[in-house]
Formats: structure tokens, sequence, C-alpha cells
């Protein structure tokens, strides 16, 4: 992992985090919970270098690889 | 009611038609040119009935659930649990596939016209100002698509500055080796169609809902007609030249030439064309944000639309290293993914919606 990369979207979710929370004072909590955890969910998931790792793409081209050998695409 | 917002059905149909032919402009025509060969324009005819059926699947389950989308009828029509599951995977589709659009896009502007600029850098600013988009609402969407699905459809008039150097023998011979060749270049273009089930996440805001379906009618055919138009020009211009291009359509504008100073029209092809994608990345990103803001039962979409930009992106780049593997993804497995997910599933809900309401009044 690049650290650039970390830098930077720890910068992106300090600012979404800066423009959005005081603006969702009077929103219930599970609002706010939900806005924590896809916030925390995305920080996690850029830890890794995503690009060269299996990931849903890969799960959904192996279940369709039967139709898709219909055209031999590759 | 998370969206208080109210459109038309014009506005509606406005943003369903960019939603469908912005990308399939990119990848259709040299797609569909590799299967049905001089039949590529049959094969944009046949797609476009996949589009009639998913619209009308998502306003005949609109009828049945009024003022639902997708997510929330579908813990009505099935049991509660496996309801939820099922719009967990069509909370995923769409963010996995608007991810898709931001990738595509990326790749596209970063390999024609901007290869010095970060690819994510022309990703994410796409999606910084869609994204303010959502946040305001279905009606910051709707109107901002209409103004600009207009300026969309405008190089269509552009197209005719060719047919000077048309060769409309390119056509002949018709169906040469039969409709099969035309039937295996309509499965790519049809999930791009299968995509208009996507007016089920508007129709709940619909002020007059038989507008809708007529707008919505209007719109699966302006596609139809405008890529069978793009998909025929391409052909009477390049002939079997096609399959050797990734993007068929810029290399017809920049073939655009009048006189000796009238040239290089790409460059305001493309500043329109980006007007197109704005309004299908902002349609995709509205209904996951909702999709994600009903299935949670929050209060308000506004919480979700920033993070889910960060999940977007890393959707646009996950397990896919290069422009190969995107358009790998995008005909090998997107082709029946998007169909599966939006006209096969809506269609097996609607079979039971209906014999759920017959039995209650027979009994």
């Amino acid at each position: 992992m690049k650290w650039g990369t970390f830098i930077g979207v720890m910068v992106i979710i300090a600012a979404i985090f800066a423009y959005e929370w005081p603006r969702m004072k009077q929103l219930p909590k599970k609002d706010k919970a939900a806005f924590i955890a896809l916030l925390s969910i995305g920080w996690i998931l850029t830890l890794f270098d995503l690009q060269n790792m299996a990931g849903p793409a890969t799960v959904l081209e192996t279940i369709f690889k039967p139709f898709s050998k219909l055209l031999d695409t590759r | 009611m998370i969206e208080k917002g109210k459109i038309s059905g014009m506005q509606m149909g406005f943003m369903m038609y960019p939603t469908v032919v912005s990308t399939a402009i990119l990848m259709v025509p040299s797609v569909t040119e590799k299967y049905a060969h001089n039949d590529l324009w049959i094969s944009t005819l046949l797609a476009s009935l996949v589009g009639f059926i998913s619209m009308y699947i998502a306003y005949q389950l609109h009828r049945l659930y009024p003022n639902q989308t997708v997510i929330q009828y579908s813990v009505h029509i099935i049991p509660r649990l496996a309801g939820k599951v099922l719009g967990l995977l069509f909370l995923f589709f769409y963010l996995h596939s608007t991810g898709a659009v931001v990738r595509e896009y990326a790749d596209f502007i970063s390999d024609a016209f901007l290869p010095q600029t970060p690819m994510i850098f022309i990703a994410s600013s796409l999606l910084l100002l869609s994204a303010f988009s959502v946040r305001y609402g279905v009606e910051s969407v709707a109107r901002s698509a209409f103004i600009f699905t207009i300026i969309f459809a405008f190089p269509v008039i552009f197209l005719l500055l060719l047919i000077p150097d048309l060769t409309p023998g390119n056509i002949l011979p018709v169906m040469e080796h039969g409709i099969l060749p035309s039937l295996r270049g309509a499965i790519v273009p049809q999930s791009w169609f299968s995509e208009f089930f996507m007016i089920s996440f508007f129709l709940p805001f619909l002020s007059d809902i038989r507008k809708g379906r007529k707008w919505g009618l209007i719109s699966v055919f302006a596609a139809m007609i405008s890529l069978t138009t793009i998909n025929l020009t391409i052909l009477l211009l390049f002939g079997d030249r096609v399959s050797g291009m990734s993007y068929p359509v810029l290399n017809a504008f920049r073939y655009i030439r009048m006189g000796v100073f009238f040239e290089n029209f790409e460059a305001i092809i493309m500043a329109i064309w980006i007007l197109g994608n704005f309004v299908k990345v902002s349609v995709f990103y509205y209904s996951a944000s909702l999709g994600l803001a009903q299935w949670l039962n929050l209060k308000d979409i506004k919480p979700v639309v920033l993070p889910l930009g960060i999940l977007i992106i890393i959707f646009a780049y996950w397990s896919l290293p290069s422009f190969q593997d995107v358009t790998y993804y995008l005909t090998g497995t997107f082709a029946y993914y998007g169909p599966l997910m939006q006209t096969i599933i809506p269609a097996c809900l609607l079979s039971i919606a209906f014999v759920r309401r017959k039995r209650p009044s027979s009994s």
C-alpha cells in the first residue's frame, strides 16, 4: 500500500465527515450509525491493493463463465 | 417517505435516455459488429425488445405496489428475509454497476483525450459532481437531466455531415447467414436496454403515473432509434474495418471535416458526451443511494450519499486492473448479469405478485 493513497483517502474521509456531520444533527441514531459504518467500510477496503485482488467482479465472472463461452469474448 | 420531490413523466423519460445511450454508443458498435458483421443494425433492434419488456415489468410491478421501489416491494412479494436478501443483491448490483460506468467513462476519457491525467481524478471529479446532484434529491437529478439530455441528443445532427462519405452498399447482403449472427450480436446491447428497469426507482415520485408509461415507451423507442442509426452510420462509413476500432463513434466524429478549417469535431462531442454521462452516473448513483436508505429504513438519503461515493470508486477498480478487463467484464459478465437482475428476477417477482394477488379474491 502506498502512503500517498492512505493520506489521500484519510483527507477525503475527513472532508466528508466535516461536511456531513454538522448537517445530520436532527437525524435519528440509525442514520448516523449507517453513515459511520459506510465510511469505515470504505476506509478499510482502500487499505488493500484492490486493483490486483480477486473481488466481486472475479466472482461474477466465474458464475457467468458458462454463458460467456457462448460468445467467446476474450 | 425518504424522498419528498416530485418529477414529471417527461423528466423521467429524459433521464432514462442518456442512462442507456451514453455509454452504449462507445462500445456497442464494435462489439455488435464482431458477431453480427453487416447486420449490426438488426442487433440493436432486437436488443431493444429487452428494454420494452423490462420497462413493462417495472410499470406493472409499480401498479401492483404503488409508491414503492423494488427494494420496498420485494419484501412484500416474497418472504421478508428473502426479500431483504434480494434487496441487498439489487443494492450490490447498482453499486457495482455505478462503479463500472464510472470506470468506463474514466477509461475512455484518459485513453482518448487526457492520457496524462491520473484516471482516479477523472473518475472522482465526475462522481463528486453527481454526488451533489443526488444529495439534493430526485428533483435536482431530473431537472439537470432534462436540460442536459436536450444538449446530449444534439450531436446526432452532426452525423448528417457524414452523409457524403457513406457507402450504402456496405449494408448488403442483409441476413446473409440468417438471423443467428444478429441474435448473437444482440446479447451485449440488450444488457444496456435492461437498464430501463431502473424506472422502478423513479415511478413512485411521478406526479402523473399514466404519463410515466408513455414517456418510458418514448424513451426506449428513442434509444432504439439512436443506437440503430449510429450502428448503421458506422457500418456505412467504415464497413468491415469497425472491429479493429475500440471507439468507432469517436473515429466517425474525427472523420467529419467541412472545408479545410472546420475539423476536430470530437472535442465538442466529448464535452457534450460528458453531460450524458453525468446524467447516467447520477441516475445510477441516486438509485443505489435511495435503495440503501430504504433497505436500512433510514429517514434521509443524504447521510449515505457521500460515503457511497467512496464505495463506488472502490468498485470501479476492484479486480479490474486494465482496460481489457473492463471490456471483458462488460461484454462477458455484465451482458448476462444485467438482464438477470433487471429483467429475469423482476419477471419472477411480477409473476409471484400476480399469483398472490389472485388468490385472496378467488377464495
